[in-house]
């Protein structure tokens, strides 16, 4: 016993099942330590997959915007001017092509207009999405799939195609690669509303509620194609028109040339004949001293004025002088003319005395009441502002008159002659359908009726007398009872009036019976057809007016009447 | 009785799992018929735009007149002139109606053997 007790340290040893049952603690610990480690892995994974944000832009832009559709645009009787279709795009993964240099040779074989150096550093690297060539046909989609390359895609983009072509190019204008307007009424209909283009947006692949606008593209056709024999007759540099319904404002035609094509917009930037950046829309981005065609403005600001009856008689005998300078007429006829005269010998010096009476404030104030000092409220973005003075001195005040020394755009000059014969009311002109009870709300009178009825016998004066400027119009046009006035205004040249290069104007309207349409016509720098003809507005623009009305008139539901009641019935009861 | 219980559980278990199995593979099939339908509707809808496009382009003024053109001297066409216009207004009036009575009263004295033509040369 004493050895047991003498020994220092006592021995404890663990029994069989406590030791197992450490061991499994043990084990229960790591097993734990391992899920946790496992469980703690997969859930800072799943965060980590939660936390990224998908890339859904290609190249910057939202996927949405390259693959949104575009509304149709139809003409005024539902026929598509512009319409989308669905065009394949082909893109690229580079981070999951194989091998380059053979996907290169492949694509090359297919499309052979592709770079080669370009092509191979496009599809070389690490980058999720690139686009190799956009807007391809289904045939070349398919062709591509069978070469059977990884990591090459295709993309359904709506691609914006006009099945007019050329002919309603400034009405329509253009969109980007992106679908994007950025001319015409289709920068408008982007510009329009912010609404609007989420819309576009969100409205991917449905079909979008078309706009309808004011053209009537029978018309336009026929505009078009005689601007082009315009160009082509008289060896014009260009010529342009525009053709108004006087009721609604609406744009029946608009045309200017040259143009371009908007399935190809960068033909806007096309030289044309050697000269620069000449494919813009002239009749509301062009602004020119309109000639002639004015004296119907002055006309009638002094008729409407009281001061100026339409018996009255003015001495045009001799020339006005303003100090060094004397205005005289082109082909004068140097006696006392009375005011129909005046208007149907297109006589400046009796042009100038009419606006004296009327004085050249008023005068002014009547500009400016008609909008020719502003840019006309339009839905073409292209635009530009007016040139009028602000205040006349006695010399402008008379060249103004006849339409020297100011310049507005002709659809400036449209919407005055509109507004003169639809008993003269003003109504902002508009790209879009416009029905006539729409449109009353916004008339604006001008001049009173009586004034109206006057200038609408002028105009049609101008047509049917004897040396009327508008009779070789009327003589094409005969039946359709239009009238209007001619305006020949020599261009500025190296800094002076030059007497052979001219700017050719006619303003019309019909049937002036029962006016609906207004219609300016501009030839520039027109030369004389053969050897017979002249080179004035009569010749040129004129002619073009009559023979727009003479195809277009029947299109519009104007029926020819050749009674001479009609015309009689035009004449103020004062002349009678 | 726990053998009996335990072999009804496995048998439903069984039968669960096949069901499943068979439940998602006809998802499958229907998600991807659902699929396969999708790209046929977007590739129609891609063919209708064309197509559609096509047939406006047809219609275009400016597609029509250069065919007028071309066919203008084998179908001498011309564009229609003014005077080729009237209204119902200028239409003449109807020619007065054939009297039938008289008619009839003719062709009897004809077939009677009367001639009225010969009554009045003889007259003469």
């Amino acid at each position: 016993m004493a050895i047991i007790t003498e020994g220092a340290e006592t021995i404890s040893l663990d029994g069989g099942r406590k030791s197992r049952g450490n061991l499994t603690k043990a084990r229960i610990r790591w097993v734990i330590v391992a899920l946790v480690l496992v469980l703690g892995t997969v859930g800072g994974r799943l965060i980590q997959l939660g936390a990224t944000v998908t890339d859904s832009t290609i190249e910057g832009v939202a996927r949405d915007v390259i693959t949104a559709s575009r509304p149709p645009i139809l003409d005024r009787n539902g026929l598509e001017m512009a319409v989308d279709i669905r065009v394949p795009s082909l893109f690229a993964e580079p981070r999951r092509i194989i091998d380059v240099e053979e996907a290169v040779q492949k694509l090359r074989t297919v499309l052979p207009d592709l770079n080669e150096d370009w092509l191979r550093k496009r599809l070389t690297g690490d980058k999720g999405f690139v686009w190799v060539k956009r807007e391809l046909t289904p045939a070349i989609r398919d062709r591509i799939f069978q070469l059977g390359v990884p990591g090459l895609d295709f993309v359904t983009e709506s691609k914006r195609f006009y099945p007019s072509g050329q002919e309603a190019s400034h009405i329509l204008g253009a969109v980007n690669i992106d679908n994007q307007g950025t001319m015409g009424i289709e920068k408008h209909m982007d510009d329009d509303s912010l609404a609007m283009l989420q819309s576009i947006g969100l409205a991917r692949g449905n079909e979008m509620t078309p706009v309808s606008l004011s053209v009537d593209l029978r018309v336009q056709h026929v505009m078009y194609e005689q601007l082009q024999d315009a160009l082509v007759r008289y060896k014009a540099v260009a010529a342009a028109g525009v053709m108004l319904d006087i009721k609604t404002g609406e744009v029946i035609a608009l045309a200017s040339l040259p143009d371009f094509d908007p399935n190809n917009p960068s033909t806007l930037f096309q030289d044309y004949n050697g000269v620069k950046n000449d494919r813009f829309n002239r009749i509301t981005s062009g602004i020119y001293e309109l000639g002639s065609t004015f004296k119907t403005i002055t006309l009638a600001g002094a008729l409407d004025s009281g001061k100026v009856r339409i018996t009255d008689k003015f001495d045009a005998r001799f020339g006005v002088r303003f100090g060094r300078f004397t205005i005289d007429d082109f082909h004068g006829k140097h006696r006392v003319l009375s005011l129909p005269e005046v208007y149907k010998y297109s006589s400046n010096i009796g042009t100038i005395k009419i606006m004296q009476q009327l004085g050249k404030d008023d005068f002014r104030a009547f500009l400016s009441k008609i909008g020719m000092d502003k840019p006309v409220p339009f839905e073409l973005p292209e635009m530009r502002k007016p040139k009028v003075p602000e205040k006349f001195s006695e010399i402008v005040a008379a060249t103004s008159s006849f339409g020297h020394g100011l310049s507005v755009s002709p659809l400036h000059m449209a919407r005055a002659v509109a507004a003169f014969v639809n008993d003269g009311y003003m109504v902002p002109p508009t790209m879009y359908k416009r029905s006539e009870a729409e449109a009353r709300q916004l008339y604006e009178p001008v001049i009173s009726p009586a004034t109206s009825a006057e200038v609408r016998y002028l105009m049609r004066l101008n047509a049917i007398g004897a040396g009327g400027s508008g009779s070789r119009m009327n003589k094409i046009a005969n039946g359709y009872r239009a009238g209007g006035k001619t305006g020949t205004a020599e261009k500025v040249v190296n800094g002076r009036y030059s007497s052979n290069v001219n700017f050719n104007v006619f303003a019309s309207a019909f049937p002036l019976d029962n006016p609906r349409y207004a219609m300016v016509i501009i030839v520039d720098e027109p030369k004389a057809e053969n050897a017979q003809s002249g080179v004035t507005a009569g010749w040129n623009a004129g002619e073009v007016s009559g023979r727009i009305i003479q195809r277009a008139a029947p299109m519009l539901g104007i029926s020819p009447d050749f009674s001479a009641m009609l015309d009689t019935n035009l004449v103020p009861p004062e002349l009678r | 009785m726990i053998k009996m219980l335990n072999a009804i559980m496995v048998c439903t278990s069984l039968v669960g799992l096949v069901g499943v199995y068979g439940l998602k593979y006809s998802v499958e099939d229907i998600a991807s018929d659902k699929v396969r339908m999708e790209r046929k509707i977007e590739r129609q809808e891609g063919d209708l735009s064309l197509l559609k496009a096509d047939w406006s382009y047809l219609n275009q003024p400016a597609h029509v007149a250069p065919i007028v053109a071309r066919h203008q001297e084998a179908l001498a066409l011309v564009p229609t002139a003014q005077e080729q216009f009237s209204g119902m207004a200028n239409l003449p009036m109807r020619p007065a109606a054939p009297d039938p009575a008289a008619l009839d009263a003719l062709l009897s004295s004809l077939d009677a053997g009367i001639d009225p033509i010969e009554q009045l040369i003889e007259a003469n």
